[in-house]
């Protein structure tokens, strides 16, 4: 399986913020992070690749198949998408919640193995003490878990995940990008994920796509990317990529003058 | 440190909720039954209980004129509370979600407001907007004027960027409207119409008929299963708009859907009573209370709460003072909201302790 992108333009009525964009061949199994400053276009991108957007030019291939042809419903059982952390006053559990994500492309009647997809998921993300828990007392790092595990109980081909980590302590950071690539050695899905943490793109990403004012800028290993300069005047700053003497790349920002 | 729960135990935990709300749809039923069945039984007539039940299972078993009294005296009556407080409950629990606000209902939207002022149209000047509706002038007066309120809020919608917010805002600019075209209305109308329109405006359970009940029952068969089948994109859209749609789910064409199912039950119910409010705001919420807001649990016992309490409300409409009935509409006012204010300051202690 493999999700192509080529020459997508997208936007909001008359305003164009995608301007043919292309990242071709993302094969099944590989955590494609997209960079890039705030309002470059990466929430655009991934909501129209889910569909919510409807392009205006390129097309989208999922295994060969057009995507963007596809009925809402249908395309959201290949592509999940995890909009940015948004609060919620509901009246149901997380276990509630991570169900109806899954029951939304899974027909009316709870079945068992359902309940076992929801309770695993949980477990895998590490948040099955909060199984019973109100999602309005969640708090912002806890519900954006909660959001994670939505996105991923439905195992789809691709998940794009907006942003999964802003609102995590360094632990959570860690340990939800870990379980999420436990879970992709299994299942094999492309997972995209938008981040603003530079260095732990490089940690976890097999490949990065810089994306600035709706352009794509460089696409390739991160290693590659992170060192380019690009980075430094995409972001308005000074950058140096180093490298830890356990051989982890990072990357040592400053305001640039 | 966090302990982590094995998964068969999260999934047990899950399925004993499960049957825990069951119960909880099984035990109101079972109040709607007696409290329906005391509505009955209680008259200007006083009879024992059994001989009512009697009458009930058998209808000639007590001679005719006790087959006339509860089968087309207090039937209808008991029946129309129970419907009608169900059709309100299910309108107020599907406008809160779709706008994600716990104060939407029938009434506060102005679809109350509206119909009260399509009767005093028909009171007063004899207007139909409907031709050759004979006797039920009224009635149809006042299901077009909320039907086209719930129009005028399904248009709105379809506004662009109109949020929750604004529809609320949009519900209480109509509220307002139909209060001042009311006020004028009654301003026209002569002593014996002001009258009429007072009690119309009241709520009252006098105006049952089985034609009435036959269509209402007819419309709340039609709409339990429709919300039924869009049980699992309406849950999801307590979430909130962005979430279900990323989810797959088509908002827009969902809130119309609603909307259009909504405007039919509402307007069915004000123009059968008259103005009750607060059934539509209190059902849903007790029935929250109780089994939280996954939709397949939460709309039935919605109507179930909704029917109870305006079961309740014409039991004790007859019992205060023995030989008058009481308009509904005052009742679940003044009894309903110390009640509900009490379940709400409760809740919230438990919640702090």
């Amino acid at each position: 399986m493999t999700l192509s992108i080529a020459n997508l333009k997208a936007g909001y009525g008359k305003t164009e913020v995608l301007h043919d964009v292309s990242v071709p061949d993302i094969k099944g199994g590989a955590f494609v992070g997209l960079i890039g400053p705030n309002a470059s276009g990466k929430s655009t991108l991934f909501k129209t690749l889910a569909g919510l957007v409807t392009p205006t030019a390129g097309s989208i291939t999922i295994g060969g198949d057009d995507v963007t042809l596809l009925r809402r419903k249908d395309r959201a059982i290949r592509v999940a998408y995890m909009p940015q952390a948004y609060g919620c006053n509901a009246l149901l559990s997380v276990f509630e919640s991570v169900l109806l994500a899954l029951k939304q492309t899974t027909g009316w009647r709870v079945e068992a193995e359902n309940l076992d997809r929801v309770s695993d998921t949980l477990s895998a993300l590490g948040l099955s003490h909060l199984a019973d828990r109100g999602i309005a007392d969640l708090s912002g790092g806890q519900a954006q878990m909660v959001a994670v595990a939505q996105t991923i109980v439905r195992a789809p081909e691709v998940i794009l995940l907006d942003e999964p980590t802003s609102a995590l302590d360094l632990h959570h950071q860690l340990s939800i990008l870990t379980s999420i690539r436990n879970e992709m050695d299994c299942k094999k899905p492309v997972v995209m994920a938008a981040l603003h943490d530079l260095n732990l793109a490089a940690k976890f990403c097999d490949r990065l796509v810089l994306l600035c004012e709706g352009t794509i800028l460089a696409d390739g290993p991160p290693q590659h990317i992170l060192a380019l300069p690009e980075i430094g005047w995409t972001y308005r700053v000074e950058t140096d990529l180093e490298q830890t003497r356990r051989g982890v790349f990072y990357v040592d920002a400053r305001l640039t003058g | 440190m966090t302990i982590d729960v094995n998964p068969a135990k999260m999934r047990r935990a899950y399925v004993t909720q499960v049957s825990r709300r069951y119960g909880m749809i099984a035990l109101v039923s079972g109040l709607l039954a007696l409290s329906f069945f005391l509505d009955v039984a209680t008259g200007p007539g006083k009879y024992e209980l059994s001989i009512v039940f009697d009458v009930l299972t058998d209808p000639m078993s007590h001679g005719v004129r006790l087959k006339v009294i509860v089968w087309d005296y207090r039937l209808p009556v008991a029946i129309t509370a129970a419907l009608v407080g169900a059709l309100l409950a299910v309108a107020g629990a599907q406008m809160q979600t779709i706008l994600n606000n716990p104060l939407a209902e029938p009434f506060t939207l102005g679809v109350s407001a509206a119909a009260s002022f399509g009767a005093s149209l028909a009171i007063v000047l004899g207007v139909s907007v409907i031709p050759a509706v004979g006797p039920l002038l009224v009635t149809m007066n006042a299901f077009v004027f909320a039907l086209f309120t719930c129009g005028f809020i399904l248009l709105a919608t379809r506004l662009k960027g109109v949020g929750s917010e604004t529809m609320i805002l949009f519900g209480i600019a109509i509220f307002f409207t139909f209060s001042a075209l009311l006020a004028l209305m009654q301003y026209m109308a002569s002593e014996d119409q002001i009258a009429r329109i007072v009690f119309w405006m009241m709520g009252s359970l006098s105006r049952a008929s089985w034609e009435k009940i036959t269509l209402g029952a007819l419309l709340l068969a039609i709409a339990i299963p429709f919300s039924l089948l869009r049980t699992w994109p309406m849950t999801a859209l307590r979430m909130g708009e962005a979430t279900a749609e990323s989810m797959g789910v088509d908002v827009g064409r969902l809130r119309v859907e609603m909307l259009i199912c909504i405007s039919l039950l509402a307007a069915t119910a004000v123009s059968f009573v008259g103005t009750v409010g607060f059934v539509g705001l209190v059902g849903p919420h007790i029935a929250r209370m109780l089994v939280g807001e996954d939709q397949r649990f939460f709309v039935p016992l919605s109507a179930l709460v909704g029917a109870l309490v305006l079961s309740l409300t014409s039991l004790i409409s007859k019992s205060i003072t023995p030989g008058i009935i009481y308009p509904i509409g005052i009742i679940t006012s003044l009894i309903g909201v110390p009640v509900f204010i009490s379940i709400i300051l409760s809740t919230r202690k438990e919640r702090l302790s």
